[in-house]
């Protein structure tokens, strides 16, 4: 009976342990606003030497707002758009290209109805190894894909820094 | 006889000057906007400026419309400053003043009418930008002690951009 007791007790003090460490703090890593700026301002511009004027939205972890720019001559959806795009793919962790190809045969799918979301290709994941951080959206191209290079552009210009 | 048509001429010529006056003021509107480039050095320069002062603020340009033109968020600032820097910049924008001035404006009318619309906000940190005596947009800072540190940087992104707004 003492026996079974004192066995109960370890077992307890076994498990407040390692509810204990379990406690510890969540360490994460966070975009920074210079590599923030770096993407969104690097998608702005390469989509202008190709030609297009877009905006260009690049969120953090939680989907706020990091960076937010206005391209000249762009239409008044853009800032809209490229903000959805990039909430959306940071929602889903993937490209909001492939999130709209997922739901295109299922249009009642409830991931549409959360606010924000956007079945619109041309905002990508930011990831630091496989961590989604961020994401970036781009819209005002011609065509998502040509939204989502610009994107891509962004994001290669910071890869040394994103780890 | 002759009289009638002379009087029926100027009639004429009345009529058509007017028709050209009418047709001269319903020309295009022409005015200069900021561009996508000088609203982020602006912005950039303000949050730089502001980091080298040890704050950590958010910062945003707004157009001649107070549409947002840049939004930027410093990865240490607290999360009320991205809203407040917009609201302090539409709100320069809108009275064509620093904000700060029409905090002071309204200071002994809480009730002010103005208080009332949409996004006006009564706190100092941002600063009409002009060409000439025109206010064709708004920087607005939050996020250092203070909104007049807030505007010492706003400042500094207005006076990088100087010569480009002409």
């Amino acid at each position: 009976m003492i026996r079974i007791t004192i066995g109960t007790a370890t077992l307890a003090l076994a498990c407040s342990l390692a509810i204990g460490a379990n406690a510890q703090l969540v360490t994460i890593k966070q975009l920074s606003l210079p590599i923030a700026a770096t993407i969104g301002t690097t998608a702005l511009q390469t989509c202008k030497a190709q030609g297009y004027n877009v905006s260009v939205h690049v969120i953090g972890n939680m989907g706020e707002v990091l960076v937010a720019l206005r391209g000249d001559n762009t239409g008044p959806h853009t800032m809209e758009n490229s903000m959805r795009k990039a909430l959306t793919s940071r929602g889903t962790r993937l490209p909001s290209g492939q999130f709209a190809e997922n739901v295109s045969k299922t249009p009642n799918a409830g991931a549409l109805r959360l606010g924000n979301m956007i079945p619109a290709r041309g905002a990508l994941p930011i990831k630091a190894g496989n961590d989604v951080i961020g994401a970036v959206g781009v819209s005002g191209a011609p065509g998502g894909d040509k939204d989502e290079v610009c994107a891509q552009a962004g994001i290669d210009k910071v890869a040394d820094q994103l780890k | 006889m002759s009289k009638i048509h002379r009087l029926a001429g100027v009639s004429l010529a009345t009529a058509l000057a007017c028709g050209v006056a009418a047709s001269a003021n319903a020309q295009l509107l022409q005015h200069k906007d900021l561009s996508s480039a000088i609203a982020t050095t602006i912005a950039l320069t303000a949050v730089d400026t502001c980091k080298e002062q040890g704050y950590n603020v958010s910062v945003h340009v707004v157009g001649r419309n107070g549409e947002v033109l840049v939004g930027l968020r410093h990865h240490a600032a607290g999360p009320n400053t991205f809203e407040n820097s917009w609201k302090k910049a539409y709100t320069s924008r809108t009275f064509r003043i620093p904000s700060g001035k029409f905090a002071e404006n309204v200071g002994q009318n809480p009730v002010a009418g103005q208080l009332f619309l949409a996004n006006i906000t009564a706190a100092r940190g941002a600063l009409p930008i002009m060409i000439g005596e025109e206010t064709i947009g708004a920087v607005g800072v939050s996020g250092a002690p203070g909104g007049d540190k807030d505007e010492v940087c706003a400042q500094a992104g207005i006076d990088k951009v100087k010569d480009q707004l002409r």
